[in-house]
């Protein structure tokens, strides 16, 4: 477990210089959610815009080919992987506290309502949609690397314009759709299990790709 | 535990290279020279150590450790130094210290500061500012801040002044010195193994052609020269290779050959001779 924690702090520190861009995709979507006046599309938004900065720690790693870095220090290779997951979903969850706080502050200012379970169910489906963008593009740049795989970097503007566009056409007498919608509980549980279940399946294809990968 | 690392029968091929039944001992307290022709196989074999490439067949051992079962223990005991720097260029000097150290639970931080000091290596400046000459010596500053006791170096002087040379030669002089450390440093500059290793590891297009020590390997050769006239076909039979010029010949031999020459000029050979002679394109020269 140290070296997990070990293997995220190093990639935090690759991504230092680029903590400026960082800080501004965090703070971008307010606007976004203030022109459009919802918190859930903002926080989508902010969700997107993270997950296509989770690249940087492999474009860092490839520009300065410090792959030869990783293969000497002291550690499992599943324990880098997992380490780098572990600092992708730090980077996300920091982007939606930062989004959950000052989103309906701005939108609050502006006289708009925002609910409890607005906040809540914009951090659930941040959350998912997180998850959704950063279990596929992961195993992908592992595989092809951060130049030949950018093509991942576009899986988020991709899934946010899906979400877009699929959102009004949620068919809102389904009675199933319903029953999620209506316990909060339930809702929770199964975005958990979803996102749990997403990731777990991502990192071991990510190790896999990485074990058989040769430096 | 004599020797720090053990290469047995180890063999990996991919594509059209094939890296064959290399085997070699490094022991405690030596400098062994990695050597032979670009393609050879030094840095696949220097990757296969460090288990950046899966092997094929064979064992690799540092310092007693199997190098896959043990492989994290193994690398906390080592330090590497590769051609090129392996750190963020915009990371600070200090910086590469707080993201590398925590890996090395014996990382002496007052160790480090002097040995930047020493290396003249300012803790602010940049990585991406830094001469190649100082990177490398960054790069060495670490492995030496975690006491690593075998230091593995792939072509670390290619690139760099002969001042810069001269000085890394002589901080890996200075490492070994305490009997405690070994050192295997693969290189094509042939003088750098005439001044600082112990002993010499010769991979020739995939094969080993020889692993002991310097002197055994200068010693089994010699160079015969002469005129035109006195190139005999016995001569082209127990020569290595042969050099010929409008005036004359040169032809590296076996020591033990060289008896039935004794008329001719027989001088011993350095290694970049028999470097030279041994590759297969030793006869474009003549």
């Amino acid at each position: 477990m140290r070296n997990i924690w070990k293997a995220a702090k190093l990639d935090g520190s690759l991504v230092k210089p680029y903590a400026r861009v960082i800080c501004f995709t965090m703070l971008l979507p307010i606007a976004f959610a203030a022109i459009n006046r919802s918190l859930p599309t903002g926080v989508s938004f902010a969700m997107c815009f993270i997950a296509m900065t989770t690249g940087y720690p492999f474009s860092v790693t490839e520009k300065n080919g410090m792959e030869r870095l990783y293969g000497i220090l002291p550690v499992r290779k599943w324990e880098l992987v997992t380490g780098r997951y572990l600092f992708v979903l730090a980077l996300g969850a920091l982007a939606l506290t930062v989004s959950l706080i000052a989103q309906p502050l701005v939108l609050r200012a502006m006289g708009e309502t925002v609910t409890a379970a607005d906040l809540g169910g914009a951090a659930v489906g941040g959350l998912f949609l997180f998850a959704l963008y950063t279990v596929f593009q992961i195993p992908g740049y592992y595989k092809y690397g951060s130049i030949k795989g950018r093509v991942f970097l576009y899986i988020p503007v991709a899934g946010f314009l899906a979400t877009l566009l699929l959102l009004p056409k949620m068919p809102a007498g389904n009675p199933l759709v319903a029953a999620i919608a209506g316990s909060p509980v339930l809702l929770v549980a199964l975005v958990t299990a979803l996102v749990v279940g997403m990731y777990a399946v991502s990192i071991c294809c990510s190790i896999r790709i990485m074990q058989s990968k040769e430096l | 535990m004599t020797d720090y690392l053990e290469v047995k029968n180890l063999s990996k091929s991919f594509g059209r290279f094939r890296l064959c039944d290399i085997s070699f001992t490094l022991p405690k307290g030596y400098i062994m020279g990695l050597i032979g022709p670009n393609g050879s196989g030094k840095t696949t074999t220097i990757k296969l150590i460090l288990n950046m490439l899966a092997r094929d067949s064979g064992e690799i051992r540092i310092l007693g450790l199997d190098n896959i079962a043990d492989e994290q223990k193994a690398k906390a005991a080592l330090g590497v130094v590769f051609d090129t720097n392996y750190f963020s260029e915009d990371w600070q000097v200090a910086q590469v210290e707080q993201a590398i150290s925590v890996f090395y639970p014996g990382w002496d931080s007052k160790r480090f500061a002097g040995l930047l000091q020493t290396f003249q290596i300012a803790p602010a400046r940049k990585v991406k500012e830094l001469s190649k000459g100082m990177q490398m010596k960054l790069m060495l500053a670490c492995a030496f801040s975690y006491d690593a006791k075998l230091l593995i170096l792939d072509e670390p002087t290619s690139g760099l002044d002969p001042v810069s040379r001269d000085e890394l030669l002589q901080i890996l002089s200075e490492y070994i010195e305490d009997g405690e450390h070994s050192v295997l440093f693969s290189t094509h500059i042939t003088a750098d193994l005439e001044r600082a290793a112990d002993y010499i590891t010769y991979l020739s297009y995939g094969e080993l052609f020889f692993s002991g020590s310097k002197d055994e390997f200068v010693d089994l050769f010699r160079i015969v020269k002469g005129g035109t006239e006195e190139l005999s076909a016995d001569l082209r039979a127990k020569a290595v290779r042969v050099r010929t010029f409008p005036t004359g010949f040169e032809a590296l031999v076996k020591t033990e050959d060289t008896g039935a020459f004794s008329a001719l000029s027989i001088e011993p050979a350095t290694i970049d001779e028999i470097l030279v002679f041994t590759s297969r394109k030793g006869e474009d020269y003549a």
